[in-house]
């Protein structure tokens, strides 16, 4: 039963966490109004442009550049293996193995190596100086450290404790096409998938959701064309109340004493 | 990259005692707010902080996305200068964001603390008052931040929840007050700012020897100058500037007893005052009948 609960429910309920909550995250931006034009200058004035923008922040963070360049290796190391390695393990989900992933996986395993490097590094830089300590919260360690087991279990299971993956393979394609059986694994596997399972159930949560987050930004995604009108969807109208000593009906240009002028 | 500042080592709680002045209840009840703080503050905050995350992706979005990279940490002005770490930018919106996780999101709500959230208690009201007062608006953070998370955004929709309780300050809540009484932030009456004009006119001729108008509330003209006040008052040169340039290119133009400021302090206290200052200047340039607005501050 127990088995029953990790191989097949767990797996499940975790998965449909992470879609739910991360549509739910992102209609939620999506229908919160932006009532003002506020991109950051220099902005891009045209749909392709602020595409390009986007594709820049979301792959070589050309605003942590400016700011930290220690940190803007650590984070681009990180996420440039997290990718590698997200790729290499498509070839669990697919069958057959499409040429694509196929073609990744030497590059995905030195990624998958190296991957804990970058995450030591960013946990260290939280800890050790004085105001990354001082913002850091419960949260940004446990998202660390939960990334540290999963990318550590997977760096030994793939060099001392190797489990059986055709094994493996045929129970993670049993999930997905809703034909489920229990596999024969080791311990080591069992932890790596658990690690899994936890960041997919917090994803939408925390602040790991600036994955997807980041594309909304108004800042980031809005257009610097000024010329055109940018109508505010919840806009009122304004009123004066008695206290204002100037309030519209007291102003009358065309009135003015020796001044020129009645066309009003 | 050699800073012209060394980046501080934190001291905490440095800038605390740096409050603003609060705002007086005769200002604040000529801009449709609060005189004084309700009784019911809190309740009215959270009910307004649920409108403005409505109302406001970027505060929703800024609040939920920031992953306290620090990279915005010593680029703010105010923490360069203070030291105080609730001056750094991620800092100082955690002051809401932590407000934000307990009332609004599933988190706070049930692991309470454990998740960084926060009661709204007298003691946060304080440190809002305290360090969104310390914010300029000039949006540095922004610049480095890899989301674009925009500090001013959270700094002007606290500001935006506190005033609804009646929680504001003096210096802004009394210059949007004076827009509306004398058309400027300056308090600079209609006639007074007619004389001003007359008196750089005479000023003008007596340098250069040349006749240029400083026209006012000029019907007809091509262009409605919206100069800041102080520039009829002090920095009287550059109101002469204006001057000369119209005079030398040979375009006809008006100032306006209605608008004459350029700056908008509506935009440190909340939408409402922020529109309605705006909304001075397309009035008076419809009843000009002036084809263009020139606006600077």
């Amino acid at each position: 039963m127990a088995a029953q609960i990790f191989f097949i429910y767990l797996p499940y309920i975790s998965a449909g966490i992470f879609v739910l909550g991360v549509l739910y995250r992102v209609w939620r931006w999506m229908h919160t109004p932006v009532p003002l034009r506020i991109p950051i200058m220099p902005a891009p004035r045209t749909r392709g442009g602020v595409i390009l923008r986007m594709v820049g922040d979301a792959l070589w963070f050309p605003s942590l550049f400016k700011g930290d360049k220690a940190l803007w290796l650590g984070s681009l190391f990180f996420h440039g293996f997290l990718w590698l390695v997200i790729l290499r393990h498509f070839r669990f989900f697919l069958y057959p193995v499409p040429e694509w992933v196929a073609g990744v996986q030497t590059l995905g395993l030195y990624a998958g190596y190296l991957i804990p490097l970058p995450l030591l590094f960013l946990l260290a830089r939280r800890l050790v100086t004085e105001r990354n300590l001082y913002l850091s919260i419960l949260s940004d360690f446990f998202a660390l450290i939960l990334l540290l087991t999963v990318s550590i279990s997977g760096v030994l299971l793939q060099v001392f404790f190797r489990t059986y993956v055709v094994e493996v393979k045929a129970w993670i394609l049993g999930l997905i096409f809703f034909r489920p059986m229990i596999p024969e694994i080791n311990w080591l596997f069992g932890l790596h998938f658990l690690g899994i399972m936890v960041l997919m159930s917090y994803f939408p949560f925390g602040k790991l959701m600036h994955a997807g987050g980041l594309f909304f930004s108004p800042t980031r995604n809005q257009r610097a064309d000024w010329e055109k009108r940018y109508v505010n969807p919840w806009d009122f109208p304004v009123s004066y109340n008695s206290m204002n000593l100037f309030p519209p009906e007291k102003y009358r240009p065309a009135a003015e004493e020796g001044r020129e002028g009645g066309k009003e | 990259m050699k800073l012209p500042v060394d980046i501080p080592s934190l001291k905490i709680d440095s800038s605390k005692h740096q409050l603003c002045h609060p705002a007086k209840a005769k200002d604040m009840v000529k801009i449709d707010l609060p005189p004084e703080r309700l009784p019911d503050w809190k309740e009215v905050m959270l009910r307004k902080m649920a409108e403005v995350l409505d109302r406001y992706r970027s505060v929703r979005l800024f609040l939920d996305l920031c992953v306290k990279c620090g990279a915005c940490a010593d680029k703010c002005q105010f923490f360069l200068g203070t030291g105080d770490p609730k001056n750094m930018p991620v800092a100082r919106a955690d002051l809401m964001r932590k407000v934000y996780k307990r009332y609004f999101t599933l988190g706070g709500k049930v692991w309470g603390r454990a998740n960084e959230s926060e009661e709204l208690t007298e003691a946060v009201l304080r440190e809002w008052y305290t360090y969104f007062y310390q914010c300029s608006e000039c949006r540095r953070c922004s610049v480095f931040c890899p989301y674009g998370i925009d500090t001013a955004e959270i700094t002007m929709a606290a500001r935006e929840i506190m005033a609804a309780a009646g929680v504001a300050t003096k210096y802004v809540t009394e210059v949007v007050a004076k827009v509306y009484d004398a058309g400027n932030n300056l308090g600079i009456w209609a006639p007074a700012w007619k004389d001003n004009c007359a008196f750089l006119e005479e000023d003008l001729k007596e340098i250069s020897g040349v006749e240029v108008k400083f026209p006012v509330d000029e019907v007809g003209a091509e262009v409605l100058l919206v100069p800041p006040s102080a520039d009829n008052f002090v920095n009287t040169n550059t109101m002469i500037g204006y001057a000369k340039m119209f005079h030398a290119a040979g375009i006809s133009w008006t100032t306006s007893t209605y608008c004459n400021e350029g700056g908008n302090f509506g935009l440190f206290l909340n939408y409402a005052n922020l529109k309605k200052i705006n909304n001075r200047i397309l009035e008076a340039a419809r009843r000009l009948g002036v084809k263009k607005i020139y606006w600077g501050e």
